[in-house]
């Protein structure tokens, strides 16, 4: 867990995280690679998570899942409740084992990818029937899409955690 | 002076007259400058020439330093008046692409004047890659109601309305796996149901299912609802069949279909909130 001013953490991330809906629920419902739309909300998350550790990451997974439920335009808290897990648990790895750099943040977002994943294509088959073949094809287009932005979101993250 | 009067006096004066009327006669005859001008033409039209030059330069900078302020007020006054004129264009482009969509619109109108339509915007998309849907301006406040229909200008079938509020409404577009819609092929009369496929969908295309035999449908032929079941009219274009294939088990042939709707670049749509059911 690292410190700073609270005022301060929430002067920087609530800009940064209404930036990054405003850009998720409209340059990226557009904007696709290999025929799938970018995550970048939850490429935010590992970021502070990896940066500020499990309470940062915790708060900032909440509200980041809460904007990207609202991205979905679905009723559902999925995304609230993913993020919020994600951003608290990779903030405790991030505190116990894992290093700050470019390699651990790569693997935090492919965990957090997988995960996110996981879960949308579970409810799909629970609740739909939806055949795990097809969905897992829909995944690995929307990880790949996402990890593009890997490299550019860890510098934003890390300048802006270094602010704070 | 005395001296001046007497003999040089007279000389000078003398020679001044003689000057003087050939001056007047040599202007007189030749109805131009005269012999002095003649004379004078070549010794000083380069030194005119290049005073000329000078002055006029001289007026370009003192009439750019006195008429500063003017010229700033003018180019203002022309920036202002370009920002103008590229703003009715911009507002002539609008009313011209509103005035095609209307007039097209204006066709389907006539085509099928039991349909009520309620022209909406695109407000924003859904991010989900498992799902296609997108959010439209108007709610329950403007008639709009859940199980609508959403169409293009053409009349072309764009999806449904899954959820709505006072002031804003969700459509699930006809690529989503959870929309099915009662079909036929126009050019013979095969029936089916159009749904989205978790495999189609990426690529923006849905399947016509339950078709009886493979060979009755054709690649380009046009498949529209088939208004059986009431939720929607009878006649919307869905789109155009590309492929046809058969299930894993090969024994269900089904034919692909793609959109006639622009679904991912619609930002005007209409939706049907009323018509005839033609059962």
């Amino acid at each position: 867990m690292r410190r700073g001013s609270t005022i301060l953490r929430i002067i920087i991330l609530t800009p940064y995280l209404a930036l990054l809906y405003i850009f998720q629920s409209t340059v990226f419902t557009h904007l696709t690679v290999f025929g799938a739309k970018p995550l970048i909300l939850p490429l935010a998350v590992a970021g502070v998570a990896l940066f500020r550790g499990r309470v940062d990451g915790g708060i900032f997974g909440l509200f980041a899942g809460i904007l990207m439920d609202l991205a979905y335009n679905q009723n559902t808290i999925q995304f609230t409740l993913i993020l919020a897990l994600t951003g608290l648990l990779l903030g405790i790895l991030s505190d116990t084992v894992i290093v700050q750099g470019f390699p651990s943040y790569l693997l935090i977002c492919f965990l957090e990818l997988a995960v996110c994943s996981a879960f949308q294509m579970l409810s799909l088959m629970v609740l739909r029937g939806a055949p795990a073949s097809l969905l897992t094809g829909i995944a690995i287009r929307q990880s790949l899409a996402t990890l593009i932005f890997t490299f550019p979101m860890y510098y934003i993250s890390r300048f802006l955690c270094r602010v704070m | 002076m005395k001296e001046f009067i007497s003999k040089k006096g007279i000389y000078i004066a003398v020679a001044a007259v003689v000057v003087a009327i050939a001056a007047a006669v040599s202007v007189a005859l030749s109805g131009g400058s005269g012999f002095a001008a003649l004379l004078s033409e070549p010794f000083f039209k380069p030194v005119k020439s290049v005073m000329t030059s000078l002055v006029s330069s001289l007026e370009r900078v003192y009439g750019y330093m006195y008429r500063y302020d003017e010229l700033e007020a003018e180019n203002a006054q022309l920036k202002t008046e370009i920002a103008k004129l590229e703003e009715d264009y911009r507002e002539y482009t609008q009313i011209s692409e509103e005035n095609a969509r209307l007039r097209t619109l204006l066709g389907f109108s006539e085509r099928h004047e039991d349909i009520v339509l309620e022209p909406v915007s695109v407000i924003a998309w859904t991010a989900s890659n498992f799902s296609s849907s997108f959010t439209i301006s108007k709610g329950t406040s403007s008639g709009l109601e859940m199980g609508d229909p959403v169409i293009t200008e053409e009349g072309y079938l764009v999806g449904q309305i899954t959820s709505v509020t006072s002031t804003s409404a969700t459509v699930t577009t006809v690529i989503d796996t959870t929309l099915s819609v009662g079909a036929l092929i126009y050019e013979t009369g095969e029936t089916g149901v159009a749904s989205g496929q978790f495999d189609l969908f990426p690529d923006g295309l849905l399947r016509l299912s339950y078709i009886a035999e493979s060979g009755s449908v054709l690649i380009g032929d046009t498949v529209v609802t088939s208004g059986s079941g009431g939720v929607y009219p009878a006649g919307l274009v869905i789109g155009k069949v590309v492929s046809i294939s058969v299930t894993s088990s090969g024994l269900d042939p089904y034919a692909v279909i793609a959109p006639s709707a622009d679904i991912a670049g619609s930002a005007h749509l209409y939706v049907i909130t009323d018509f005839a059911v033609s059962e």
